[in-house]
C-alpha cells in the first residue's frame, strides 16, 4: 500500500506547554498566598483585591482552567495528530484556540479580584467572558473533530474517546449551568433559583472535576504512559468497559455535594449510589495505567517521567476511592463544610493532575527540543519534594477537618454545645493550617525546580517545529468487526453515543426538580428581598463571603442548636443565585438575622466586625473589609435588578422598580439611624449598610411567621 | 458479561505475544506504536463493580420501598431530637438554683473563660465595651445586682442586640460569668472605655 507523507506542526504543543508551566506557577503561588492568609488574616494589608475571598477563585480557576486545561490541550495537540496520522486540521483555529484561552485566563485574573463574579464555584466568570469561553470551546471542537474526520487510521484509540467525551460534556455542562439573565455588562442573575440552582451548579461542578480534571487526563495517560514506558496497554476490554461506565455514571453523582441539604431525599440518594458505583470504573483507569507498566518496573525506578505517572495514577486511585466514601451520608455528615474536602481535592490536583502534567512535560520537552532532559537528578528531587509537599498539605487538613467536625457536634452532659463559640473550633485547628502552608511551600519549591529544569532542557536543544511522518490512506472497515470496534471506526456516531450517555443522568435529576412541585414545598411567609437587601446580596457575592460562610443549616441536632431551624427548600426560591457555600471557615449565616438565635449580632456589631474583625474577636481569622464603608452601591442599576428578578419569576409588583430606590433609601436611613445611636457615623449609599441589611434579613421569614 | 465476547472476531486470527508478560496482543491495534493486550477484566475488579451495583439497588429499595428512617432526612432528624429529649429531659434547667455571687477562684476563672469566648465579642476582652456597654464602670442600664445581671445573661435584651444565653450556657456558667464581671471587671481600667450608659449605682 502506498504511504502518504505529511507533517506535524509542534508549535501549538510547545505554546500550550509553556502556558501550562507559567500558569501552573501562578496558580500555585496564589494558592500559597491563600494558605498564608488563613493564618495571617490581614496579610492582604486591607488591599481589597488581595483579600482571601476575592482571590480564592483566581487560585481555583488558575489551577483548573489554566494549569490543567493548557496541560491537556498540549497533550491533545501532540497526541491526536500522531494517533490519527494526520496534522491538526487548521493552524488558524489552533492559534485562535490558544490565544483565546489565554485571554480568558487573563480576563478571569482581571475580574475576580475586583469583585466581578457569578459566585458559582468554578463558573465564576461573568457572562461576557462565558460567551468567549463558549466561542473558544467551539473553535477547539471544530479543529478536533475535523482532524478526526481527516484521519488515516480507521479506528480511534481510547485516548481519543476520552477527548471526545471531554469536549461534548464540558460544552453541555458549561452552557446549561451558565444560563443567566444579564442586567449590566458585568452582572447577571442565573435563571435557576435556590435549590434548583444548587443542583444545576453541582451537576456542573462535580462534572467539571469529571470531564475537565479526569477524562482528558485519562486520555493523556493512555497516550503518554505506553509511550514513555514503551509497553502495550494492559487491557483493551477494560478500556471499553471503564470508559462507558465512567462517563455514564459520573454525570449522576453531582447531588453528593448537597447531602443533608434541602435537596429532596431521592436526589440525594441518586448522588450517593452513583458515586459508590463510580469506584470500579475509576479504578479501571488506574489499573489500565499501572498494569501497562508491567514488565517496565525497572524503568520506573530510574525514570522520573514514569515515577511522576505512577504517583499521579495512584493519587487518582486514592481520590476516586475517597470520593465515593465521602458521598456516604454518615461520612459526609462529618466531612462536609470542613477542611477534609480541601484535603481530598488536593490529592486530586497535586497528586493526579499536576503529576501527570509534570510527567508529560518532562517527557515531551526533550522530544520537542531534540535533546535529553537537562537533569534527571533535579527531576528526581522535584518528584520527592512534590510527593512530600502533597502529603504535608493533605494529612494535616484531614486531621483538621475531622477535629473540627467532632468539635461542632460535641454536646456537654447538660445538653449544651461543648463549643458554642465557632471561633474556638477554628483556633483549635490553626496549627494544621501552618503545616498545610509548609506543604504548599514544598510543592512550590518543587515546581520551581521543574521550571528551571525544563527551561534548561529547552535552552540546550533546538526546537523541532515540523516532524514528518507517513502512513497509508484510511483502510475500509473489515467485515465481522465487533460492535464496539465498528463504533471506533465511526467517530461521529461515537460522539452521539457519548452525548446520550452523559445526558441521561442530568435529565433524570434536573427535570423533576422543575416539574414536580412536591420537591420544593412552598412557604407562604417567604418574601422577596427588599431593594437594599438585594444590593447587599450582590455585595455578599462580589466580596466572596460565600467562600467561607455557608447558608445551609443541616438537619443535625448540633446545627439546629447552633444556628436554628434547618434550611428548607422553600426558603431559597428567590435566591438567584443560591449561596449555600461549600466550606465553613466561619459560621453558617443562613439565619444570621433571627434575633432569638445564638448566632444573632446587632447592626453595630456587624459594622465593627466588618471594619476590623480582630477588634471584636481577637483570634478571628476573618480579614478586614474596611472598603465596604467607603464603596457606594450604584442606585442607577437598582431598578434594573428588580426588573430582572421579576423576569426570572420573583414576585415584585409591577411598577415596584419605580419606587425601589425610595424604598431602599428609607430602609437605609433606618439602619444608619440605629448605627448613629451606637456612635457610628455612616455616609449615604455605603455598601456596608446594604450588606448589614441583607445579613439581618437572612432566615427571618419563617421565624417571624411563628 | 456481553463484553467478554468483544474480541470474538479475533479468535481465529493469529496472535502476537508480548514477550515480557506472555500476554496476547490484539492484532491490528497499533496507534502511533501503542499496542493493546487482549487481557480480560480482572475478576476482583468485576466483582467490585457488581458489589457496588448491588449496594445501590439495596439502597434504593430501602429508600423507595421500605422508606428507611436513616434515608429520610426529616425523620432521621426527628428521631435524634426525640432521643436526646428523652435521655435528658431537663438538660437546660436544674430546677432549683440559687443565684448568689460565687467567690471560689475556680468559678471566677471559669467565668473569665466564658467571658473571653462569648461576651468579649461585644463587650471586649477587658470589658471596656464596644457594641455592648462598658462593664467596668459604675453605670448600669438594667441594675447591678447578681440577680439583675443573671437575668440579663439568661433572657437577653433582644431590642439592644443582647441575645439570651439560656440556650448556650448552663445556669452555673451564667452565674460564673456574672460573678467574674462583678468581682474582676467592675472597677478595672480598660484600654478604650465606652462612655457610661444608664444610671450610676
Amino acid at each position: 500500500m502506498e504511504l502518504q507523507k505529511f507533517t506535524y506542526d509542534n508549535k501549538l504543543t510547545n505554546y500550550f506547554i509553556w502556558a501550562t508551566v507559567g500558569w501552573g506557577l501562578v496558580g500555585m503561588l496564589v494558592g500559597l498566598t491563600l494558605a498564608l492568609e488563613l493564618i495571617f488574616p490581614n496579610l492582604s494589608g486591607e488591599i481589597s483585591w488581595l483579600v482571601f475571598s476575592r482571590i480564592r477563585p483566581v487560585h481555583t480557576n488558575a489551577a483548573i482552567f489554566a494549569f490543567v486545561g493548557n496541560g491537556f490541550f498540549a497533550a491533545i495537540y501532540y497526541s491526536m495528530p500522531r494517533l490519527l496520522k494526520t496534522p491538526m486540521y487548521s493552524k488558524a483555529l489552533g492559534n485562535i484556540h490558544f490565544w483565546g484561552w489565554q485571554l480568558i485566563i487573563v480576563l478571569a485574573a482581571l475580574t475576580y479580584p475586583f469583585g466581578f463574579t457569578q459566585s458559582k464555584e468554578y463558573a465564576e466568570l461573568i457572562w461576557p467572558i462565558d460567551v468567549l469561553v463558549v466561542v473558544i470551546w467551539v473553535v477547539f471542537g471544530l479543529n478536533m473533530f475535523i482532524t478526526i474526520i481527516n484521519r488515516r487510521v480507521k479506528h480511534i484509540y481510547v485516548a481519543i474517546w476520552f477527548y471526545i467525551a471531554t469536549w461534548v460534556t464540558i460544552a453541555v455542562l458549561y452552557i446549561v449551568n451558565n444560563l443567566a439573565l444579564p442586567v449590566t455588562l458585568t452582572l447577571s442573575y442565573p435563571i435557576y433559583a435556590g435549590i434548583q440552582d444548587a443542583l444545576v451548579q453541582w451537576w456542573y461542578g462535580h462534572n467539571a472535576v469529571a470531564f475537565f480534571l479526569t477524562t482528558p487526563i485519562l486520555g493523556m495517560m493512555y497516550y503518554f504512559i505506553p509511550k514513555a514506558a514503551n509497553r502495550p496497554i494492559y487491557s483493551y476490554k477494560l478500556s471499553i468497559i471503564h470508559f462507558w461506565a465512567l462517563i455514564f455514571l459520573y454525570i449522576w453523582a453531582g447531588p453528593h455535594h448537597l447531602l443533608y441539604s434541602a435537596l429532596p431525599d431521592w436526589a440525594q440518594a441518586l448522588g450517593v449510589v452513583f458515586s459508590v458505583m463510580l469506584i470500579a470504573p475509576s479504578w479501571g483507569g488506574m489499573i489500565n495505567g499501572l498494569l501497562t507498566l508491567r514488565g517496565a518496573w525497572d524503568k520506573v525506578r530510574e525514570d522520573p517521567v514514569l515515577k511522576m505517572f505512577v504517583v499521579g495514577v495512584t493519587a487518582y486511585g486514592m481520590a476516586t476511592f475517597e470520593g465515593p466514601m465521602l458521598s456516604l451520608k454518615t461520612v459526609n455528615a462529618l466531612s462536609h463544610f470542613t477542611d477534609w474536602t480541601i484535603a481530598h481535592v488536593h490529592i486530586g490536583t497535586l497528586g493526579w493532575n499536576s503529576m501527570m502534567n509534570f510527567g508529560m512535560i518532562y517527557w515531551l520537552v526533550p522530544k520537542l527540543f531534540k535533546t535529553k532532559l537537562y537533569s534527571a537528578k533535579l527531576a528526581n528531587a522535584h518528584f520527592w519534594i512534590a510527593t512530600l509537599g502533597m502529603l504535608f498539605f493533605s494529612i494535616p487538613l484531614y486531621f483538621a477537618g475531622f477535629t473540627q467536625a467532632l468539635m461542632w457536634k460535641e454536646f456537654t452532659a447538660e445538653g449544651f454545645l461543648a463549643y458554642p463559640n465557632f471561633l474556638e473550633t477554628v483556633t483549635q485547628i490553626l496549627p494544621m493550617y501552618y503545616l498545610r502552608a509548609f506543604g504548599g511551600t514544598l510543592y512550590v519549591i518543587g515546581a520551581v525546580l521543574f521550571i528551571y529544569n525544563v527551561w534548561k532542557t529547552a535552552a540546550q536543544g533546538s526546537f523541532v517545529r515540523y516532524e514528518n511522518d507517513e502512513a497509508a490512506a484510511k483502510a475500509p472497515a473489515k467485515p465481522k468487526e465487533s460492535f464496539h470496534r465498528r463504533l471506533e471506526g465511526r467517530p461521529l456516531q461515537f460522539t452521539v453515543f457519548a452525548l446520550v450517555a452523559i445526558l441521561i443522568g442530568g435529565l433524570v435529576e434536573i427535570i423533576p426538580m422543575y416539574l414536580v412541585k412536591s420537591n420544593i414545598p412552598t412557604i407562604a411567609a417567604v418574601k422577596p428581598y427588599t431593594p437594599l437587601e438585594l444590593e447587599g446580596r450582590d455585595v455578599y457575592i462580589a466580596e466572596g463571603c460565600y467562600l467561607c460562610h455557608s447558608q445551609m443549616i443541616r438537619p443535625f441536632r448540633n446545627e439546629t442548636e447552633r444556628y436554628g431551624e434547618y434550611t428548607k427548600a422553600g426558603e431559597t426560591v428567590y435566591d438567584h443565585p443560591f449561596l449555600f457555600g461549600s466550606k465553613r471557615t466561619g459560621p453558617d449565616l443562613a439565619r444570621a438575622g433571627v434575633k432569638s438565635l445564638p448566632n444573632y449580632k446587632p447592626d453595630s456589631w456587624h459594622f465593627n466586625h466588618m471594619i476590623n474583625p480582630q477588634k471584636v474577636s481577637p483570634e478571628s481569622i476573618m480579614p478586614a473589609y474596611p472598603w465596604l464603608a467607603d464603596n457606594e452601591i450604584d442606585l442607577s442599576v437598582t431598578p434594573d435588578k428588580i426588573k430582572a428578578m421579576r423576569t426570572l419569576g420573583v414576585p415584585y409588583a409591577e411598577g415596584f422598580e419605580d419606587i425601589a430606590v425610595d424604598d431602599l433609601k428609607a430602609q437605609y436611613a433606618e439602619i444608619a439611624k440605629g448605627l448613629r445611636s451606637s456612635g457610628i457615623e455612616v455616609g449615604d449609599n455605603k455598601e456596608i449598610v446594604a450588606l448589614i441589611a441583607y445579613l439581618q434579613r437572612l432566615g427571618t421569614d419563617v421565624y417571624n411567621n411563628k | 458479561m456481553a463484553t467478554d465476547n468483544i474480541n470474538k472476531s479475533h479468535d481465529n486470527e493469529e496472535y502476537e505475544i508480548d514477550t515480557l508478560t506472555n500476554d496476547r496482543l490484539i492484532k491490528d491495534h497499533n496507534y502511533d506504536g501503542i499496542k493493546e493486550l487482549d487481557n480480560d477484566l480482572p475478576p476482583w475488579w468485576k466483582w467490585l463493580f457488581y458489589l457496588t451495583i448491588v449496594f445501590s439497588i439495596v439502597y434504593m429499595i430501602r429508600l423507595f420501598v421500605f422508606q428507611a428512617d436513616d434515608l429520610i432526612q426529616e425523620r432521621e432528624y426527628q428521631l435524634v431530637i426525640d432521643k436526646s429529649a428523652k435521655e435528658n429531659p431537663n438538660t437546660k434547667s436544674t430546677g432549683t438554683f440559687e443565684i448568689v455571687l460565687l467567690t471560689d477562684k475556680s468559678d471566677i476563672e471559669a467565668g473569665k473563660e466564658t467571658w473571653i469566648k462569648i461576651c468579649a465579642a461585644c463587650h471586649l476582652v477587658d470589658g471596656g465595651g464596644i457594641v455592648g456597654p462598658n462593664m467596668t464602670d459604675n453605670y448600669w442600664i438594667h441594675g447591678n445586682s447578681v440577680e439583675d445581671l443573671y437575668k440579663i445573661v439568661t433572657n437577653g435584651v433582644i431590642e439592644k442586640g443582647m441575645i439570651p444565653y439560656n440556650t448556650q450556657l448552663s445556669e452555673e456558667a451564667r452565674l460564673q460569668v456574672v460573678s467574674y464581671i462583678l468581682t474582676e471587671l467592675v472597677g478595672s481600667t480598660p484600654a478604650t472605655p465606652k462612655a457610661p450608659e444608664g444610671n450610676e449605682y
